[in-house]
């Protein structure tokens, strides 16, 4: 934990500048001193300019942290998926990728983010949705009942894929599935992780044996 | 300065949800640092602003002419 803190210097800085103000305010509260001009500005730091150092590198780092695997996999309902990610000896589809360095650790990320230039906001809002559901659903639910009942909530979209298989190289043609599914696959009508394609992604989707 | 005394607690509280959620950063601690923590913190933050103001409008005040 310690090292993984101090891998990620926006973190340490957060956490530097936490401690540096909690010592100022525990120092305001024992000795109580007046309220002179040096008191004052000894509070700025306290109370204004360290806190606020430490919520934006601190907002900046717990961005970052939901990009992370361990992130997803903190609710339970997802502790399957993560769990399988994670294994080397897996051959889905999302393990394939986790195994790929472009994606590592943040493969659940990499393939379920929305791109473009509004990606990162619509995908935080469906984030907020994962937490409203997770909370008021989903919450008390077992491992097995949550297989059968939670579904992604859109089809995955083939453009994610495409994001990094452009479907331009001539090897990735070379594939005749590919060449003969070029236009369905670009409109979306077949979906790349279809079984007896590339899918299923995770061994529990849509009901098919691992 | 018991609203100072307040804004102080209140900013060692939104400091310590900020550091639960680097430490341990899991869905809880992320979301009630990016939810709550914000708001306790700039709570802490306006109240500390209204004292400074209060102070000094007192000081102008009682200063003499």
């Amino acid at each position: 934990m310690v090292s993984w803190i101090f891998n990620n210097p926006l973190t340490a800085v957060a956490i530097g500048c936490a401690v540096a103000s909690a010592l100022l305010v525990v120092w305001y509260l024992v000795r109580r001193p007046a309220l002179t001009n040096a008191t004052k500005i000894v509070m700025l730091l306290a109370i204004g300019v360290l806190p606020i150092a430490t919520a934006t590198t601190g907002n900046v780092s717990g961005f970052e942290a939901t990009k992370a695997r361990t992130f997803c996999g903190s609710c339970h309902v997802m502790v399957p998926y993560a769990a399988d990610s994670a294994d080397p000896t897996s051959t889905t589809l999302a393990a394939r990728h986790a195994r790929n360095a472009l994606f590592g650790d943040a493969n659940c990320y990499g393939c379920h983010a929305d791109y473009g230039m509004f990606g990162t906001v619509t995908t935080k809002l469906g984030g907020l949705r994962h937490v409203y559901e997770y909370v008021f659903h989903y919450h008390s639910m077992s491992l097995a009942e949550a297989r059968e009942k939670i579904h992604i909530r859109h089809p995955f979209q083939n453009a994610t894929c495409m994001h990094c298989h452009s479907t331009d190289v001539p090897i990735w043609n070379a594939v005749r599935e590919h060449a003969s599914l070029l236009p369905r696959l670009r409109d979306g009508s077949v979906s790349c992780a279809s079984a007896g394609c590339h899918g299923p992604a995770h061994p529990f989707s849509k009901d098919v044996a691992p | 300065m018991t609203a100072l005394r307040v804004s102080c607690v209140l900013t060692l509280f939104g400091l310590a949800l900020m550091a639960w959620s680097m430490v341990q950063p899991t869905w809880m601690p992320v979301m009630l640092a990016m939810s709550v923590g914000q708001l306790v913190g700039t709570s802490a933050f306006a109240i500390f602003i209204a004292v400074i103001v209060r102070d000094l409008r007192r000081r102008i005040r009682e200063a003499p002419p």
